[in-house]
């Protein structure tokens, strides 16, 4: 068979000393970011650019250590969530609620088993489908021209805007402005340049790297000042950490449903991790809670939304790969960061480049067993790095940022920008505008024009031509209709605030 | 009832930046066109969809956010005084200078215990700059003024 040709080749490059080593980095830092509230996946990723670029890493190196990093979050953030009712993202919201419960009822240990059974199972499963489907879907989207990209860019925005905050219209002003940002600098096709008030700093435009450390890293410390400092009671007596036979048969199909809930809800632009961790836990709810235990330190509560948050994960690189159009600030960033090693994802991403696709895939099934064993036996370790006191994480947190942003163009003058981001996301993030819209919109931006362009090159300046194909029709169609995305989603899934309602 | 003010003010300064973003377009100053769009039309229609879209903040605005309390604001305010002064003397005083005093104080705003927290500062300083400068080759400044000292 094909696939399995593929794989063994993959697997040949992925298991190379070093590469095994990229992949063992980027779980571990991802575990790490995951786990510490405030701080994610996109912060772990966006750091390690400029790092890259300096050291010359091959493609196939950095995308298995990125996607380490964003797998491996799911994994780490539901130990927080666990023992500290502290999500470390958003994504471990209702893994904290059910998870905590049974902290509280002395049972840790299992709660954290379960949690790295049901991501290593949702992991597993969802690199499976990947495996499978994006291919399949590369040779659909070959037929790609640059008005069907212009109006797939147009549906990622408005799916990412229905579904990233509570309010579309704020979704939409947030993705302008990403792509008013992404128009600084020299036009590539006229050399005309805008909006750069004569600045030379300004003429290659704004590094998405110093925007994005500003807007996550450097956001969380303005945040926490006004954070009261809570005394967690930190569980360190994690008794065994595993779980039953019993247990795990119990939640065998909640998982299999929760990894394919994931990996589909991942799929989607916008959706990620927290909707398919909510709709899986509902999901579930509905099904098999007869006896009305979730929501009381259930197991098979923990197994539901850590199951589905692992697959959505790996779902969210099908877009990336084979469309070349993310769906998530965490992918948007390593999109910019393929971009930069002067890679495009897209529908001839797997033939050009067999060995960066599956040598990725053979790396997810490895980096997901390291995982295992990191968050198996090895979790008293990490639960230490929880007792880091916020005063000195958050400055350090800030060090690291600096380093990175001078790294970029070795300029203080990027430091300044880094800054003016960080103040400016979190005022955006106080008045309900999603940053990850901003970030979309930046990312693609040159991409969305350029499409643009080339398409009313091709047509001669008629614009019915974005309009004239069944598949530009489709997607067009596709992004209004997901305009009402959040109306079916309230249907099937809770809402944060009926969780909370839950957890009292 | 509860204030709508901080969405129509946002509406508004939107309103009056997307005017200027657009004005600005119709400025660039294109000798030959590459294309028939040119590099004016994009940031044309983004402009104009901006100030539509801001009369729906200014128009049907959320209720307004809770703010940070004023010694919040203290806070950010001297965190961002702390960003500016660092950008300024990372390259006189070098990375392992600059970036101590920097997380010094960050650790003071955030409350940490004085000596711990400058001998934290000094620690991690002095590990970032031998992990990047040293092991991973990625220069750093090493200082203005210890120019004489070490070659």
């Amino acid at each position: 068979m094909d696939v399995l040709n593929f794989l063994f080749e993959g697997f040949s490059i992925a298991l190379t000393p070093f590469n095994i080593f990229m992949v063992f980095s980027g779980t571990f830092i991802g575990t790490m970011v995951g786990m510490l509230p405030g701080i994610g996946p996109v912060n772990g990723i966006v750091v390690l650019i400029p790092l890259t670029f300096a050291l010359g890493l091959p493609p196939e190196s950095t995308l298995m250590m990125f996607a380490g990093i964003y797998y491996g979050s799911q994994y780490g953030n539901s130990i927080s969530a666990i023992l500290l009712n502290v999500p470390g993202t958003s994504s471990a919201v209702v893994t904290a609620l059910e998870g905590n419960a049974m902290t509280r009822k002395g049972r840790p240990g299992p709660a954290l088993a379960m949690s790295a059974i049901a991501s290593f199972f949702g992991g597993t499963v969802s690199v499976m489908a990947l495996m499978l489907f994006a291919p399949l879907l590369a040779q659909w989207a070959i037929h790609f021209g640059p008005a069907e990209y212009f109006a797939l860019m147009i549906f990622a925005f408005s799916t990412l805007s229905s579904l990233a905050g509570d309010n579309l219209f704020k979704g939409l002003i947030a993705t302008i402005i990403g792509l008013m940002l992404a128009t600084i600098g020299l036009d590539p096709v006229s050399a005309v340049d805008r909006y750069t008030f004569g600045q030379l700093k300004l003429l290659d435009g704004l590094d998405f790297v110093v925007v994005v450390i500003g807007f996550f890293a450097i956001n969380e410390i303005f945040r926490y000042t006004s954070r009261h400092e809570s005394e967690h009671h930190l569980v360190t007596q994690l008794g065994r950490v595993m779980i039953t036979a019993k247990e795990f048969a119990a939640s065998f199909w909640t998982m299999v449903r929760g990894s394919i809930i994931g990996f589909f809800v991942g799929v989607l632009p916008g959706a990620g991790g927290t909707i398919a961790s909510f709709v899986s836990y509902t999901t579930e709810k509905r099904l098999i809670d007869r006896e009305g235990t979730f929501g009381k330190g259930d197991i098979r509560g923990v197994a539901a939304p850590e199951s589905a948050n692992n697959a959505s994960a790996n779902g969210a690189m099908i877009p990336l790969l084979t469309l070349g159009v993310p769906g998530s600030e965490t992918t948007a960033v390593m999109l910019g960061a393929l971009l930069g090693m002067n890679i495009t994802p897209g529908p001839l991403f797997i033939s050009n480049n067999p060995t960066v696709f599956w040598g990725l895939i053979a790396s997810m099934y490895v980096g997901n067993i390291l995982l295992l064993v990191l968050n198996l036996p090895l979790v008293g370790i990490f639960v230490r790095i929880l007792k880091v006191p916020q005063w000195f994480l958050l400055p350090a947190v800030v060090a690291i940022s600096f380093v990175a942003v001078y790294a970029v163009n070795n300029s203080p003058f990027d430091i300044l920008l880094m800054a003016g981001f960080g103040l400016l996301g979190f005022l955006m993030r106080k008045t309900g505008f999603p940053l990850a819209s901003v970030i979309l919109g930046l990312v693609l931006g040159p991409l969305m024009e350029n499409n643009l362009r080339r398409a009313m090159s091709l047509s001669d300046g008629d614009w019915t031509y974005l309009f004239a194909s069944p598949i530009s029709i489709g997607l067009w169609i596709a992004a209004v209709a997901s305009l009402f995305l959040p109306l079916i989603i309230k249907r099937f899934s809770v809402t944060p605030v009926e969780v909370a309602e839950i957890a009292e | 009832m509860k204030s709508h003010i901080t969405d129509r003010v946002t509406g508004v300064l939107l309103l009056v930046f997307s005017a200027w973003y657009v004005y600005m377009a119709t400025t660039f100053k294109v000798t030959f066109m590459a294309d028939p769009v040119g590099p004016k039309a994009f940031p044309i229609m983004l402009g104009i969809l901006l100030g539509l879209l801001s009369f729906y903040l200014i128009f049907k605005p959320d209720p307004n956010p809770t703010w940070p309390a004023p010694d919040a604001w203290l806070r950010i305010g001297l965190i961002t005084l702390s960003f500016i002064g660092y950008a300024y003397l990372m390259v006189p005083l070098g990375f392992i200078v600059a970036t101590t005093l920097e997380m010094f104080t960050l650790s003071l705003i955030f409350k940490g215990p004085l000596l711990k927290a400058a001998l934290g500062a000094l620690v991690f300083s002095l590990f970032l700059y031998g992990l990047f400068d040293y092991l991973l080759d990625l220069s750093l400044p090493y200082g203005m003024i210890f120019r004489g000292w070490i070659g």
